[in-house]
């Protein structure tokens, strides 16, 4: 499953790499997210509880964060598995200054196995798009007037 | 095949199903028809604390129809409004529908009201509230109140429902006077879910287009009304090239997901060629009632 956006978000593009490279941030902006915890440079344990409605599931797994060239672009890598399947995903981000604010250029390729990718074929990869949405909209947030 | 553990309750009214919830919050599930919950639950995909069967509620379980409205309670089974004769008589377009919810075992289970509280993107029962502005009536904490579709369905399976209340009924307005109607999906194989499908109401006033609905399942997260496209038809004079007209403002106003079943684009395709399929069949149903 491939997902690709574009973001933009109100500050510029070194507020913008800071906050992307904050483990708070990131734990405070990924949907579902309930740890994470540094476990090397740029590798950290981290704990999802992601799904829709009463279809919930915890996966347990690892995030790194690798080929950085500061303060434009890196690749992370989410590698996870749970009771009702496993998923593995990598994604890249590139920043790019427009004006006082920053264009975010996303590209995510996922694979999702188990009975979760069976069942819910239908609706993975709309339920993906749809967390990143949100997980921009916070950072959008956190970075806005007022922030 | 074989679900977690779970606590039973089986109330005998709405009141005490309400308490209830509004005990266990988000920890408890409804059952009513169990055609969705129980293969999620029998999955260990779902794994409610609590199961609420809702199913010993007698008052739960009729169909009326009052002042051009039809109203199902929260155990009206779905093969039961399928052959109900005041669904044949004021809302043909529901009883198409119903027609193509799943298999006729599953409807003799399924009902009405928990299809819609299901909210999967592509049932049928959504986009025809959707299509005829219906309305469910929940039943929570803080009493009872009326919910439009356009304010019910939020995202996939997700609805503005509070996990503590109970939908009790959905009321569906009957079609306006000699409107047409046609319902039309496709799927892979008979009793799928269809990969994208079309509910459109037309009425006809004096030769022009008085009253359009059109509203989709399967190219989104939620059903949808192609308002554009609504809008596209009122006031014109039916024609081919005003149904290809509206097909072409359905196809650039949806925004459908891939999967595994079919493409984007492939499902953007067939939106529009349902959307105009079902509106010749609509206007050869409309009566010119001017």
């Amino acid at each position: 499953m491939r997902l690709e956006g574009t973001n933009t978000l109100p500050a510029p593009v070194e507020t913008v790499w800071r906050t992307i490279n904050d483990p708070d941030a990131l734990r405070g902006c990924t949907p579902g997210l309930t740890d994470l915890s540094p476990t090397g440079p740029g590798t950290y344990a981290a704990m999802l509880t992601i799904g829709i409605a009463a279809v919930k599931g915890t996966y347990k797994g690892t995030l790194t964060i690798t080929d950085k060239r500061e303060p434009t672009h890196y690749k992370i890598i989410l590698e996870g598995s749970g009771g009702s399947g496993f998923m593995r995903g990598e994604g890249t981000i590139d920043l790019e200054a427009d004006g006082d604010a920053t264009r975010v250029k996303w590209t995510g390729d996922m694979q999702i196995g188990g009975l979760i990718a069976g069942v819910g074929q239908r609706m993975l990869g709309g339920v993906g798009k749809m967390l990143i949405g949100q997980f921009f909209k916070c950072l959008e947030q956190r970075l806005g007037p007022g922030a | 095949m074989k679900p977690a553990a779970f606590d039973y309750e089986a109330p005998e009214t709405v009141e005490e199903a309400v308490a209830l919830l509004g005990a266990h919050g988000d920890r408890a599930k409804v059952l009513a028809g169990g055609q969705s919950l129980v293969p999620l639950m029998n999955m260990r995909l779902a794994r409610p604390e609590v199961v609420v069967d809702i199913n010993r509620i007698r008052s739960l379980d009729y169909l009326t129809a009052d002042a051009g409205v039809l109203a199902f309670g929260a155990l009206c089974r779905q093969r039961a409004a399928e052959r109900s004769a005041a669904v044949a008589r004021l809302c043909p377009l529901l009883g198409d529908a119903l027609a193509l919810v799943g298999h006729a075992q599953i409807r003799n289970r399924g009902t009405v009201v928990g299809s819609l509280a299901h909210a999967d993107p592509a049932a049928e029962l959504c986009a025809v509230l959707a299509a005829l502005g219906g309305t469910v009536t929940a039943v929570g904490p803080g009493g009872a109140r009326s919910i439009p579709a356009e304010d019910l369905f939020v995202s996939y399976l997700t609805t503005s429902l509070d996990p503590r209340e109970l939908v009790t009924e959905a009321r569906f307005p009957a079609l306006p006077r000699g409107a047409g109607w046609a319902w039309k999906e496709i799927s892979r194989r008979h009793g799928d879910f269809a990969l994208a499908g079309v509910g459109v109401v037309l009425a006809v006033r004096g030769g022009t287009v008085a009253h359009a609905r059109i509203a989709l399942i399967g190219v989104g997260p939620t059903a949808v009304r192609a308002s554009r496209a609504e809008r596209s038809l009122v006031g014109a004079a039916p024609s081919d090239g005003l149904w290809e007209d509206a097909a072409d403002a359905v196809r650039s106003e949806v925004e459908p997901d891939a999967d595994i079943h079919a493409s984007a684009e492939y499902r953007r395709h067939v939106a529009g060629v349902l959307t105009r399929r079902a509106l010749v069949e609509a206007a050869t149903r409309a009566r010119d009632a001017a």
